[in-house]
């Protein structure tokens, strides 16, 4: 496709139908909470907007982020989207490989200076830049030079957002988040382990659509996918309010499909639309499958202690520093019992001394 | 005996004239504090230690107490009777001592002055409140405590004082020594009744106390027509005949601990294996449960209540009494003292039953009983005279609701003040003797 | 760290340390400090069983006394009763207890636990009320009492805030519930709390003493 070529221009000659491009723009406005009479004002924006050129990079990562936006089996709002960018540089995705990619990726962020996209996934190590490199560039150079000249930065994945699993306890590659690295562009954080693809694609649609970032969290994440918790809209919340809790994986509750917030589900402070949107193109979602939600969006939700031990269970249990502390406590007791003994006692001399 | 003798008349004027033209003291507010707090110091113990870091200040003990249903006042509040203690106890004591000092006042000479009135005169030690407690705690023990504090800061009320210095010093009580009970004694016998005075050796010693040489004649008298009958082995001695203990109720240690072994050693004199206590309920808390701990050592003889004894009596057989009801309906008061703290609550019932009077139970008997509101030697502090007065409307209309003709006592101190309260509220129903009641109705 | 973190972690392991450390601490100092053997004749040698009768019976007052005291007495028990079913039979609850001491047992479902909770607290604020007028009470009452009935009333308030999911987020609700319960282990040895186990020895003391004089206490 042509650079000067809009978006509407490019679906048109690839036989997408008016009518089918409607159909994604009303889908898109559902997405991002537009009311309907702003779906006009999103098929007009899109049809004239030019396909903008889109740099990922790959750090860290285990390539589920990359999985899961691609794996359709049928054209997909996902893949309207994808086709609709013009995708410069992505190393699962791209034919091109070693100084080729890299040319590549150069002249994409010297031909569109300022008007780029910069997806990252993955996280960027800082114990030792040597932990990661792409072509002999460590990922923290890299981050650094692309960034530089990017509109903005979309944060893919849980460990671009927020460190992911790499940043786990003990995190011995020094791993850390785009945001801890790059504090002068505009970042979407679209967290997830992964995140659903959808929530991407709608992050792009509203970029694409006003130009700007839409509104995000306090952890910087789109709040109209992040906004509320799995809880507040989980089907099996009705089980949850009356007390009625699985125990294990295969008993009554659980065949029952009762709430698994006693087999540690972190749905109560898990903030994505898994609840609503679901997966697989809406087929179901952890909990719908009798697993708890691992918070996989949250920051460090790996050390957050099992991901089967209920939110309401304390992290912490030692008997042995119980025993000791009651030891300890005893012992001084004994003491000051002595000591007020022996006090007693002096007074009791005493006034036997002076009273004889 | 009824409130308009002479003899009670007199009586009454004497407490007048107590206490009056006592020397002051001159001991600084320091060394007050200072003996005080050796007081406080060797009397608290684990048990109390626990009691006191278990309150939870919930008042219901000023729903036990007799001065606090009478007036509504909080400052009759049990708990509140020795608030200084708990707070020595707190800053010396406690096992979190160095935490809590510092958030905890000191007990102060101004404290133990405005302690006096409410340990003296807004307590009698009855106990009712260490039954209340949710937790258990022995309340009266502790304000006990606080007053022996206070004694030995030098605040004793000037009437107590001026009967411990009595004790202490002429081993007399209200004037009543060897001379007065020799008089007494030969009265008895020419009404004819056989008194066993200073024999050499003797298996029963019988004591009496000034209460009856003065008031109360009939029931020394009574005592020994009952041991008599019983072919008891018994004396009154001379030198040791006084159950009074006025270091008990002032709460001055050495005079508790020189009248109790001064019976101790008198008994042991003349080799008696029972030490019978006359009807007073301090007396018999100061022998029976105290007098072992002040002598030192176990005694070497029973102690017995009167009423006790001859309970024992009956139900083996040596004592015979009359039965058949004489058509009035009695009730019974529990000297504090005697019940509650001391035990004997179902031996008085026992003989009344024994008689076949027609005896009604008070809405609050035994361990549940009101205090007379006298008790603990406060009737003698005039000051108290008012509170105790309102105390007694309790007693009067529990006594009335029974439908008894007749309130029947086995302590000479609660018959005293039930017979003050009758007398000032105009109230007619005599206050009599159990051991009287017991000895009229011998049979043949 | 989040705060929920900190208050499942360090705050829960602090709190329990002091709590145990404490509590060892102030019985043990009290029961050891002396007591004089008392010398005088039992009139019977049933101490142990009396003291462990009284345990039992002074929650159990006799008519002359209950009958003066028995607002005090119905709702003191109610809602300590109630606190309990509340603490012990809420599921959460018990996947906390579980993870402390390695066993759970049955719940009781979710609104009879909101009812217990309400019921507890209300008694608990009109018994606050009582003791801040009540002549007897204002008297007595010192800032330990009022601490006392405010970190217990704290987490019944924060409990049943996080349990509604109302005030604010999730985590925030129960990290502060979690808190309040913790500050209340905190303070549990200082205050008058300690009641929760001084009351065994000193019910146990009343009996033996009364007992041996022949007088059910």
């Amino acid at each position: 496709m042509h650079k000067d070529q809009t978006l509407g221009e490019y679906l048109h000659a690839h036989g997408v139908s008016r009518r089918g491009f409607l159909k994604f723009c009303s889908a898109t406005a559902s997405l991002m909470a537009l009311p309907p009479s702003a779906i006009a004002q999103v098929a007009e924006a899109l049809a004239a907007a030019r396909r903008p050129s889109v740099i990922w990079l790959s750090f860290q990562e285990c390539t589920g982020c990359t999985e899961s936006l691609t794996r359709s089996h049928a054209p997909t709002v996902e893949s309207l989207i994808f086709d609709a960018i013009s995708l410069d540089y992505h190393h699962t995705l791209q034919a091109a490989a070693g100084e080729g990619a890299e040319a590549a990726r150069m002249a994409a962020m010297e031909e569109n200076e300022g008007s780029y996209l910069l997806v990252v996934d993955g996280s960027i190590p800082l114990a030792n830049p040597g932990y990661s490199t792409i072509a002999g560039i460590s990922n923290l150079d890299m981050l650094k030079e692309t960034a530089a000249n990017a509109a903005a930065v979309i944060a893919v994945g849980t460990c671009a957002a927020f460190g992911g699993l790499p940043h786990a306890n003990p995190n011995p590659t020094g791993a850390v988040s785009v945001s801890d690295i790059i504090t002068d562009k505009p970042i979407i954080n679209v967290s997830g382990c992964p995140p659903i693809p959808v929530v991407i694609t709608g992050v792009l649609a509203h970029f694409l659509t006003f130009g700007t970032i839409p509104e995000l969290d306090e952890l910087g994440r789109p709040a109209a996918f992040f906004g509320q918790n799995i809880h507040d809209r989980c089907y099996r919340r009705p089980f949850y309010e009356r007390g009625k809790f699985a125990h294990t994986f295969d008993d009554e509750g659980a065949r029952k499909g009762w709430c698994l917030y006693e087999l540690g589900c972190k749905g109560p402070t898990t903030y994505n639309a898994c609840a609503t949107l679901k997966w697989n193109e809406g087929t179901s979602y952890p909990i719908g499958s009798g697993h708890g939600c691992l918070g996989c969006s949250e920051p460090d939700f790996w050390d957050h202690g099992s991901f089967y031990t209920p939110i309401a269970a304390g992290l912490w249990g030692s008997r042995e520093a119980l025993i000791g502390a009651a030891a300890a406590g005893a012992a001084i007791g004994v003491g000051s019992a002595l000591a007020a003994r022996a006090r007693k006692k002096k007074t009791q001399a005493n006034e036997e001394a002076t009273s004889s | 005996m009824n409130a308009d003798n002479t003899a009670f008349r007199i009586f009454r004027e004497s407490l007048e004239r107590l206490g009056r033209d006592l020397p002051a003291d001159d001991l600084s507010d320091d060394e007050r504090v200072r003996r005080a707090k050796n007081t406080f110091l060797d009397k608290l113990d684990s048990h109390m230690a626990v009691d006191l870091e278990t309150c939870i200040h919930c008042g219901m003990c000023a729903e036990a107490c007799h001065y606090y249903e009478a007036t509504e006042d909080e400052k009759y509040s049990p708990v509140y009777k020795f608030e200084p203690l708990r707070r020595f106890y707190r800053r010396e004591l406690s096992p979190m001592r160095w935490l809590f000092r510092p958030f905890t006042k000191d007990v102060t000479a101004d404290d133990l002055e405005t302690w006096q009135e409410l340990v003296y005169e807004g307590c009698t030690g009855c106990g009712r409140c260490d039954m209340m407690c949710p937790m258990g705690i022995n309340i009266s023990t502790l304000i006990n405590v606080m007053r022996e504090g206070i004694a030995s800061a030098g605040l004793v009320p000037a009437e107590l004082r001026a009967l411990q210095i009595e004790q202490r010093e002429k081993n007399t009580v209200f004037g009543v020594g060897a001379v007065e009970l020799k008089e007494l004694v030969e009265k008895i016998r020419q009404q004819g009744t056989e008194i066993r005075l200073d024999r050499e050796q003797a298996e029963v010693l019988l004591l009496t106390t000034a209460a009856e040489v003065l008031l109360f004649p009939d029931a020394l008298a009574a005592s020994a027509k009952i041991l008599n009958r019983v072919g008891a082995d018994w004396t009154l001695l001379s030198k040791g005949f006084e159950a009074a203990n006025v270091g008990l109720v002032s709460g001055d240690e050495s005079t508790q601990k020189a009248a109790t072994t001064r019976i101790a050693e008198q008994a042991k004199a003349c080799g008696a294996a029972t030490v019978i206590l006359p009807e007073s309920g301090h007396a018999y808390q100061a022998m029976r449960w105290e007098g072992a701990n002040e002598v030192g050592e176990k005694l070497p003889f029973e102690v017995l209540a009167i009423s006790e004894f001859i309970a024992r009596e009956v139900s083996s057989g040596g004592l015979k009494l009359k039965t058949g009801a004489n058509g009035s309906a009695v009730t019974y008061h529990d000297p504090c003292r005697l019940g509650r703290h001391g035990g004997v609550i179902s031996e008085p019932r026992a003989l009344l039953k024994e008689l076949g009077l027609d005896f009604r139970e008070a809405d609050s008997n035994g361990r549940e009983n009101y205090c007379c509101g006298g008790g603990c030697g406060e009737y003698v502090i005039k000051r108290s005279a008012p509170l105790r007065q309102k105390a007694f409307e309790i007693k009067k209309r529990e006594f009335d609701e029974t439908g008894a003709d007749a309130v029947i006592t086995s302590c000479a101190n609660c018959r005293i003040n039930l017979m003050i309260g009758a007398q000032n509220a105009g109230w007619q129903k005599p206050v009599e003797s159990l051991v009287e009641t017991v000895a009229a109705r011998l049979a043949d | 760290m989040t705060l929920l973190d900190f208050a499942r972690g360090p705050a829960l392991q602090w709190s329990l340390i002091i709590l145990v450390f404490g509590v060892m601490w102030r019985i043990i100092g009290a029961l050891l400090i002396m007591a004089k053997k008392d010398l005088s004749k039992p009139r019977r040698k049933t101490m142990l069983r009396d003291g462990l009768k009284t345990i039992a019976t002074r929650s159990l007052p006799e008519h002359q006394f209950e009958k003066r005291i028995r607002f005090q007495h119905l709702s003191g028990y109610a809602w300590h009763i109630a606190l309990f079913i509340s603490v012990l039979f809420f599921a959460p609850h018990i996947m906390f207890f579980e993870s402390v001491l390695g066993f759970g047992w049955p719940h009781l479902p979710n609104p009879v636990i909101l009812g217990t909770a309400a019921v507890s607290l209300a008694i608990l604020l009109a018994l606050l009320i009582r003791r801040a007028s009540h002549p007897v009470q204002r008297l007595i009452s010192n800032v330990d009492d009022y601490i006392s009935i405010l970190v217990v009333i704290v987490p019944l308030i924060t409990g049943i805030l996080a349990f509604a999911h109302v005030g604010a987020r999730y985590e925030t609700l129960l990290a502060i519930h979690l808190l309040s319960v913790e500050a209340l282990f905190v303070w549990f040895p200082f205050g008058k709390l300690m009641h929760t186990a001084l009351t065994f020895p000193s019910r146990f003391d009343a009996g033996a003493s009364f007992g041996r004089k022949g007088v059910k206490a």
